[in-house]
C-alpha cells in the first residue's frame, strides 16, 4: 500500500474517522491498530521481526528503570567512596544489558539485509588468498521499515541508558512509537522524547490542522507524481544503457535524476509529515532544502536530517568524545606543532564510521559504502585544508562569506552532489566510472536534442518538469527567507486559497505520471 | 568565563562570543567545533563532558557552556 495509492488515502480516511470519533484517552490506540493494520497488510507475518525489537527494547528499558530505582535507593546513607563503586557496578549492568540490546536488534537487521553482502565479501577475500568458497546464501524478506525503525528503537534505548528519560512502563505505547505507520516506510527516524506526548495525549478535530496536513500531503503528491515519476523513465533509459549516449545525455540524466531522487523522497516526507498532522503528531524535519548548501557537510544537515543527526548523536559524538580518542588529541597536541590538526583527529576518525555508516545504512553493497566515503573524502579534505582556503581568501582580499562566493560555493557543491546521486542510481562502481569519464571525453554526440527526447521524454513531459522544478524553486527560495507557505497562503482570501488549491490538485490529475507507459514507482527510499 | 570566550574565540575567530546568545541555531558551532570545544574544555577545566551532555541548551551561549563546566567540576 503506497503512500501515492488510493487505497493509502481510503485507509488514512478511515484511520482519520476513526480516531476523530473515539474519546481522547483512547486515540493513541485507534493509531496503535492502523499502524499494525498498515504494517500487516504491506509486510504480512514480517511483522514478528518488529514485534522482537519492540519486545527487546521494552524489557530492556524497564531493567533499566529498575536498576536505576535501585541505585537511588541503595545509594542513601552510603559514603562517597561506597556510591561510586556502586554506580561503577551499576553502570556495568547497565552497559551490557543495552549491548545485549542493540546486538540484537541490529543482528536481526545485519543478517537480513546484509547476509548475502557478507557472504560475497568473504568469497571475494577467500579468493585473494587462492580459495574459491561458495557459500550459500539466503535472499531474505525485508521486513518493512527495518532500516528506520531498528534506529529508533536502538536510539530509544541509549536515550534510556544515558538518563534522558526513564523507560515507558507501557509495552503498546512503545510499540506505537516504533510502528507509527506515517513513519514506518520511509522515516523520518524518530525520537522517543519528541514523539511521545504528541502520540499519545490525543488531539480533538481542528481545522487548520487538518487543512494544513492535506495541503502538504497534496504538494506531495505533486512532487512524487507529477516530477519525480515523470523523470523515471528518462532516467532508468539513460542509467540502464548509458553506453549508447552522449556525456551530455549522461550528465542531463544525472541532474533529473538529483531532481528525481529530491522530488520523490522530499514528496514521501510531506505525505507522511502532512498524514501525521491530521492526528495531531509532528514529525521530525527531514529535507531543508538542501540545493541551497554552500558545502557538502551543509547539504547533509539539510538531506535526511534525521539519519544525519541520529549518527552524529549515536555513533560521531560517542567516537570523537570516547576518552581514548580524546587521549589522541592530547597526545597530538603535545608532539605536534598545529594544534589545529591534532584536534581534528577525534573528529576525523569518528566521521570515517560515521559516514562508513551512512552508505552502509543505504544498501547491502560495496557501491553505497564507496558513496558514503565519497563524502567523507571531500569534507576531509575541506577540514584540513580550512587554514589554507583561510590565507587564500585573505590574500586575495574577498570575503569567503560575500554573495559571489556564496554562489560558487553552492555550484561547487551541486556537482559533488549530482556526482554523488550519479553514484548512488548507478548499477556498479565500475558503471559510475565509465559514465562520468563518458561526461569529459565524449560530451559531444551530435544528437542531443534528437536523444533527450527519444529517452521516455517527449517536450510536454521536459515543460512539465521545468515548471515543476521552477515551483519547487520559487517556494524553496521564499521559505529560505523565513516565510512559512501554509501560513501565508491562511492568510490570503478565500478565492486565492481554494484556486491555489484546484491548480494543485488538478496538475496532479492531468499531470500525474500515470497511465498507459508509465508505472506504478515505488518510493525510493522505501527500499532501504 | 573569559577563559571560554578565549576558547572559543580560537577555535572560530571573528564572532561576539559575549553577545550571541544562540550559537547552535545561528550555525555558529557545529558538530565539529563541538568536539574541538570539548576537547578543550576538558584539558582546561580538568571534566569529562560526555554525549549526554552534547545537547543545544548546553552550548548556546558562554553562559550555559560556562554552567555546563561549572556543573560538571562538582560532580
Amino acid at each position: 500500500m503506497s503512500y501515492t495509492s488510493y487505497y493509502y488515502f481510503i485507509f488514512l480516511g478511515a484511520a482519520f474517522g476513526l480516531y476523530t470519533a473515539i474519546p481522547k484517552k483512547y486515540k493513541w490506540i485507534v493509531l496503535l491498530s492502523a499502524s499494525v493494520v498498515f504494517y500487516l497488510i504491506n509486510s504480512r507475518w514480517l511483522i514478528i521481526f518488529l514485534l522482537l525489537a519492540t519486545v527487546s527494547v521494552y524489557f530492556t528499558g524497564i531493567f533499566l528503570n529498575k536498576i536505576n530505582a535501585g541505585f537511588a535507593l541503595a545509594k542513601k546513607g552510603l559514603e562517597k567512596e561506597d556510591r561510586k563503586k556502586l554506580k561503577k557496578n551499576i553502570t556495568w549492568q547497565k552497559k551490557a544489558v543495552v549491548a545485549l540490546s542493540l546486538i540484537f536488534i541490529f543482528g536481526i537487521l545485519l543478517v537480513l539485509k546484509y547476509s548475502g553482502f557478507f557472504v560475497s565479501s568473504v568469497e571475494f577475500f577467500a579468493r585473494i588468498f587462492g580459495f574459491n568458497p561458495h557459500f550459500k546464501t539466503f535472499n531474505f524478506l525485508l521486513p518493512l521499515g527495518i532500516s528506520y525503525y531498528t534506529l529508533q528503537a536502538a536510539g530509544y534505548i541509549i536515550d534510556v541508558y544515558r538518563g534522558k528519560y526513564r523507560a515507558t512502563d507501557n509495552f503498546f505505547k512503545l510499540a506505537l512509537f516504533l510502528s507509527f505507520f506515517p513513519q514506518i516506510v520511509e522515516g523520518p527516524i524518530g525520537r522517543y522524547d519528541l514523539l511521545a506526548d504528541p502520540l499519545y495525549e490525543g488531539h480533538k478535530f481542528d481545522y487548520i490542522r487538518v487543512t494544513k496536513g492535506l495541503q502538504l500531503i497534496f504538494w506531495g503528491l505533486f512532487k512524487k507524481i507529477v516530477i519525480a515519476d515523470r523523470i523515471n523513465i528518462f532516467v532508468n533509459e539513460v542509467f540502464g544503457n548509458y553506453q549508447k549516449y552522449s556525456g551530455s545525455i549522461i550528465l542531463l540524466g544525472s541532474i533529473l535524476y538529483t531532481l528525481q531522487i529530491y522530488a520523490d523522497f522530499s514528496g514521501c516526507m510531506d505525505i507522511v509529515t502532512g498524514s501525521a498532522q491530521l492526528f495531531g503528531v509532528p514529525l521530525s524535519e527531514n529535507f531543508r532544502r538542501p540545493f541551497f548548501s554552500k558545502s557538502v557537510a551543509e547539504f547533509w544537515r539539510r538531506w535526511h536530517i534525521t539519519l544525519g543527526s541520529w549518527l552524529r548523536d549515536y555513533i560521531f559524538y560517542p567516537i570523537s568524545l570516547s576518552k581514548p580518542f580524546m587521549k589522541i588529541s592530547k597526545f597530538a597536541k603535545a608532539h605536534t606543532s598545529n594544534e589545529y590538526f591534532s584536534s581534528l583527529i577525534p573528529a576525523s576518525f569518528a566521521m570515517f564510521f560515521t559516514w562508513f555508516g551512512i552508505g552502509f545504512w543505504h544498501g547491502s553493497g560495496l557501491k553505497y559504502i564507496v558513496y558514503g566515503l565519497y563524502y567523507y573524502v571531500i569534507m576531509i579534505i575541506g577540514m584540513y585544508m580550512e587554514p589554507l582556503f583561510v590565507r587564500f581568501f585573505k590574500a586575495v582580499r574577498i570575503d569567503r562569506n560575500s554573495k559571489p562566493v556564496n554562489a560558487l560555493k553552492i555550484i561547487r557543491t551541486l556537482i559533488f552532489v549530482v556526482c554523488g546521486m550519479t553514484l548512488f542510481r548507478a548499477d556498479s562502481i565500475k558503471v559510475w566510472f565509465n559514465m562520468i569519464k563518458k561526461v569529459f571525453v565524449g560530451f559531444h554526440g551530435g544528437t542531443f536534442l534528437k536523444d533527450a527526447l527519444s529517452c521516455g521524454m517527449d517536450k510536454q513531459d521536459f515543460i512539465i518538469i521545468i515548471i515543476g522544478a521552477a515551483i519547487m524553486l520559487i517556494i524553496s527560495v521564499l521559505q529560505e527567507k523565513g516565510l512559512n507557505i501554509r501560513d501565508s497562503l491562511a492568510k490570503r482570501a478565500l478565492p486565492v486559497r481554494w484556486a491555489v488549491y484546484a491548480c494543485l490538485i488538478l496538475s496532479i490529475i492531468i499531470f500525474g505520471a500515470y497511465g498507459v507507459g508509465y508505472e506504478t514507482v515505488d518510493f525510493i527510499y522505501g527500499q532501504f | 568565563m573569559e577563559q571560554i570566550v578565549k576558547i572559543l574565540e580560537k577555535i572560530k575567530p571573528g564572532v561576539d562570543y559575549v553577545s550571541e546568545t544562540d550559537l547552535i541555531g545561528d550555525k555558529i558551532l557545529d558538530s565539529l567545533k563541538i568536539v574541538q570545544l570539548v576537547g578543550e574544555l576538558d584539558d582546561e577545566f580538568d571534566i569529562e563532558i560526555t554525549p549526554i551532555d552534547i545537547i543545544p541548551e548546553n552550548f548556546k551561549s558562554v553562559q550555559s557552556i560556562y554552567s555546563m563546566v561549572k556543573r560538571l567540576e562538582e560532580e
